[in-house]
């Protein structure tokens, strides 16, 4: 999920978008080592994203990723259950 | 199953590519300050390649379940579809096993393609073929033949073997020691013949066959450097050979070595069949005309040899080699490409039965693929759906039609024509399973890909179930394949009507003798204890008494061979009186010798004069009866009653020895006189198109193992026979047989016991064989045909049922809606039988050579194919149509 929504804001490279997450989540998550690649290409095959060779920002051949329509929709639903899940939590917690 | 493919060829670009994404990476990370790390790079491709594995495993398996829910839902579709396939699958299968074993591989020599028959005909006497070879030419071929790369002559007889169990008569071929280096085969165990034991004077040898080591000697190894006696003679036993080895045919029982020497000359008569194997780079044409020249050459080989002046004339002997594969399967090649086709066709009609069927599936079904791709399923996401419910289907039809072709197998190896070259080693073999896959998979990509063309937009999905008028377009495609149903069927039902009535022709000829409650057997009588033909014909003369004393037998008697079968002995003729021009050769018969009676046992008809009765066979009466062709071509003005006829022998001055035993002859055969005139027999095949000129002569002035065949007397009668008649069924048994001959001699071995109606079966049995195939397939395609115009009708009218509906509604005649919509399927049904005439008219001569005596336009099959195929399409068509006539309109209304 967290792949996913990175991929969201654009088509980039796996370094990129293990970078991402790291950011965006201010340097707490970290994608596990080890984790990231086998994610995206089980994505790719489910179809949530798609593929293609491009040039990198530093000349190099990269393979970039892209977010299709089917992963749009999964992205939207997982969110959805997923800040339900957390308000339940939050609920249960601020009692 | 597209992605499966693709996926396997994409295999290698993937793991490519993954080593340079995740080098991408290292390079990337190695560039900051603070990397983020790739981790364990193994553990990663594994487990990515365990991603694609799985999600291979996934699709194929997803899709599986799914074909086979969708198949239980639909049982009566599946096992219709499955069923239909399966038929025809099962019976192409079969076919194809046939074929491969028989025409496409039916001899099991090395490079048998370079094997050649040594044949020789004499065009101007109009003998084709089946003359043969003599020692001479053997020789001749031998050292100056630079086409052949190996030549061998042989010659097949029947001999009693003794010694080792009961007396057993056997096919024994005897062959020069070249002709297993011709074939290039070795034997299982021991050896074969040496070039000593190929030489006059050399003990006698053999080789036993696969099949008669087994049931004779029980596959016993110490059977090798063992003696038995055939025919009397000693034979060591020097090896076995592979139990695949048939030559010439699969009812050898064994080989000896037959002994040649350059001192007999030319050699004559022509008692040997030849075989050779073309050097590398020689064609058949070039041996032709090398041994053509070799036999002009002959003269000079063997100067002032009276049978090579005699022969050879001024060139009349010509050399007519054919591969040996074109001499084994050039009669059954042609029914049995015919009968492959005719499968084949069977099976495009099953085929497009089970497409109509997907068809209509794939339209009831239009809403679950709109749904389906409303949903986001891409187009070959259903596309994979359709394939894989066709694989289902295909591969459960695939493994029926094994199963049938297995059983279909066994049938026919067990009641096909014997003169199928190999058809006991036709079998189920990794060729023919091969194919089935093949067939197969060409069936799945066949129905798969039908509801692919149909691809209609999205719209078109959504409102076609509502429709109520069925679009043209849509019934274009079922409409062609019902067209094509209807074409083949006829073609088939064409060929089979045309075989039956071949059949029946042939069934109603005249054979020229009665077949009814007759038995036959051989018996040969061994030389070394019937040395002469005095003592071969008291023997037969006491075995005749003691059968004829049989109860229930009406009449025995025996000939050396009967009608259809070999044994005679075919020699030129010469007419008392009457002059034959030098340089020219005389007119020739085929010379049988019989015991009295024969013509009355037989049943033949005798037309004019008298028979041979016992008594002139007792006192050597010089006498002979003709058959109605041997009076028309020796006498075609005058009464041959009278006339004195012989056998024509070659001129000879002083004795010779004989390459056989060393005895000598000095005479000619004495003058014939013709007491009477039978019906004709057929010589060697049913329908011969001229019948055979023949000669009986009483047994006791014929050839014997005392008189050697140079003699030309006639037939050795030494081996005869016999016919049994009873005035009725069932015949006289085995076991009475055998009791009166061992009166006689308990050491006589009896062969080929069988019924003359059985040898009348056994004459037609390709024929037989091919029709009763045609006949199955014809009918299988005019089933499947009808069931395919019933289906195709059924669902326009049901398509139809709100138009139909609104039609009775406004006032329409029922009988004339019936008539519209049989209107309409009859259209597509003539339509078909035009095109299906067309063919049949045009393909007609590609089984002319199977028919007899029947065109292959025959107007009257032409005519009762067509009304039958019309007749039974219209009815076809006409039962739905009726069921749409007869709607209830509040029904129709209410339906949708």
């Amino acid at each position: 999920m967290l792949v996913l929504h990175a991929i969201q804001r654009g088509t980039m490279h796996g370094y990129a978008i293990a970078q991402t997450i790291h950011l965006l989540s201010d340097e707490v998550l970290k994608v596990e080592e080890g984790s990231l690649y086998p994610a995206l290409h089980r994505l790719e095959l489910d179809g949530a994203i798609s593929s293609k060779w491009g040039v990198s920002e530093n000349n190099r051949k990269a393979k970039y990723y892209t977010i299709t329509s089917k992963g749009r929709k999964a992205i939207a639903s997982q969110e959805k259950t997923w800040s339900r899940l957390s308000a339940a939590v939050h609920r249960v917690l601020s009692r | 199953m597209r992605h499966f493919i693709l996926k396997l060829v994409r295999r290698r670009r993937l793991e490519r590519d993954l080593e340079a994404e995740l080098r991408f990476h290292e390079e990337m990370a190695s560039a900051r300050d603070n990397p983020i790390r790739l981790g364990n790079r193994t553990r990663i491709k594994d487990e990515i390649r365990d991603a694609w594995r799985l999600q291979l495993i996934d699709t194929v398996w997803r899709d599986a379940t799914h074909g086979i829910r969708q198949l239980w839902r639909n049982p009566a579709f599946a096992v219709a579809a499955v069923l239909t396939l399966a038929l025809a699958i099962g019976a192409t299968s079969a076919m194809f096993a046939v074929v491969e074993r028989v025409v496409l591989n039916p001899l099991p020599y090395p490079k048998s393609d370079r094997l050649i028959q040594l044949d020789h005909s004499f065009p101007v006497l109009n003998l084709r073929s089946g003359i043969g070879m003599t020692a001479g030419l053997y020789y001749q071929y031998l050292d100056r033949g630079r086409a052949l790369d190996g030549v061998a002559i042989f010659r097949t007889d029947e001999m009693t073997v003794t010694g080792g169990g009961e007396p057993e008569r056997v096919r024994v071929t005897s062959a020069t020691t070249t002709l297993f280096p011709v074939l290039q085969v070795q034997p299982a165990i021991g050896r074969w013949f040496t070039e000593q034991e190929g030489a006059a004077g050399a003990p006698q040898v053999a080789l036993l066959s696969h099949a008669l080591w087994m049931r004779r000697y029980g596959g016993d190894v110490g059977m090798l450097g063992r003696s038995v006696a055939l025919n009397g003679v000693p034979t060591e036993i020097i090896g076995v050979m592979p139990a695949s080895f048939a030559f010439p045919d699969s009812r050898i029982d064994a080989w000896i070595n037959q002994q040649v020497t350059r001192a007999t000359g030319f050699g004559l008569p022509f008692r040997f069949l030849g075989i050779a194997r073309l050097r590398d780079g020689a064609t058949v044409a070039d041996a032709r005309k090398e041994l053509n020249s070799l036999i002009a050459d002959l003269s000079q080989a063997y100067p002032g040899d009276p049978g090579v002046s005699g022969n050879i004339g001024n060139g009349k002997l010509t050399s007519s080699p054919m591969t040996l594969k074109e001499a084994t399967v050039g009669d059954v090649e042609r029914p049995l490409w015919i009968l492959l086709a005719s499968v084949v066709v069977v099976l495009l009609i099953a085929c497009a039965n089970v497409a109509n069927l997907f068809m209509v599936r794939a339209e009831a079904r239009q809403r679950e693929i709109a749904v389906r791709r409303a949903l986001g399923a891409g187009g070959t996401g259903i596309a994979r759906l359709f394939v894989a419910e066709s694989a289902l289907l295909s591969i459960a039809a695939a493994f029926a039609g094994v199963a049938l072709a297995w059983g279909a197998l066994r049938l026919l190896v067990a009641y096909g024509p014997a003169t199928l070259p190999r058809i006991e080693e036709i079998r189920l073999d990794s060729m023919t399973i091969a194919f089935t896959f093949v067939l197969t998979l060409l069936t799945t990509i066949a129905f798969g890909a039908i509801p692919l063309t149909r691809r209609a937009p999205l719209s078109a999905f959504l409102e076609g179930g509502r429709s109520t008028t069925a679009g043209r377009r849509r019934h274009r495609a079922r409409q062609l394949l019902m067209g094509a149903q209807v074409a083949l069927a006829l073609v088939l039902l064409v060929s089979s009507g045309l075989m039956v009535r071949s059949f029946q022709k042939l069934r109603t000829l005249d054979p020229g003798f009665n077949a009814a409650s007759a038995l036959t057997f051989r018996i040969g009588l061994p030389n070394r204890e019937y040395p002469s033909r005095a003592a071969a014909v008291a023997a037969h003369q006491a075995i005749i008494d003691r059968l004829s004393a049989l109860p229930g037998v009406t009449a025995v008697s025996a000939s050396s061979a009967l009608p259809l079968q070999d044994g005679c002995f075919g020699n030129t003729v010469l007419v008392e009186g009457r002059v034959n021009p030098t340089g020219t050769i005389p007119p020739g018969a085929r010379l049988c010798a019989v015991a009295g009676g024969y013509v009355e046992t037989m049943g033949m008809r005798l037309l004019r004069g008298s028979s041979i009765d016992r008594g002139g066979v007792a006192r050597g009466e010089l006498i002979a009866i003709v058959n109605q062709a041997f009076a028309d071509a020796f006498f075609p003005s005058r009464d041959p009653i009278g006339e004195r006829v012989r056998s024509n022998a070659p001129p000879r001055s002083t004795p010779r020895p004989d390459g056989a035993g060393g005895l000598t002859w000095d005479g000619a055969p004495p003058w014939l006189t013709i007491v009477g005139v039978v019906s004709n027999t057929p010589a060697q095949a049913l329908a011969e198109p001229h019948p055979t000129p023949m000669l009986f002569m009483p047994m006791s002035i014929a050839g014997g193992p005392d008189i050697p065949p140079i003699a030309m007397l006639g037939p050795n009668v030494a081996t005869m026979t016999y016919v049994v008649r009873s005035a009725t069924l069932p015949l006289v048994s085995a076991k009475d047989v055998r009791r009166a001959i061992d009166a006689v001699d308990a050491n006589l071995a009896l062969a080929q016991m069988q019924s003359l109606e059985e040898i009348l079966d056994h004459a037609s049995a390709l024929m037989t064989f091919t029709m009763v195939l045609l006949i199955i397939a014809a009918s299988l395609a005019l089933m499947l045909g009808v069931i395919g115009i019933y289906g195709v009708v059924s669902y326009i009218v049901s398509q139809r049922t709100a138009e139909i509906g609104i039609r009775l509604a406004l006032g329409a005649q029922p009988q004339r809606l019936t008539l519209m919509i049989v209107r309409q399927g009859g259209v597509v049904t003539l339509a078909g039988i035009m095109v299906g005439l067309i063919a049949a008219l045009s393909g007609g001569q590609l089984i002319e050579s199977l028919l007899y005596d029947v065109s292959p336009r025959d107007p009257a099959v032409f005519l009762a194919t067509t009304v039958t195929l019309l007749g039974i399409a219209v009815l076809a068509c006409w039962l739905p149509a009726r069921r749409a006539a007869r709607l209830n309109l509040t029904e129709v209304l209410h339906m949708d």
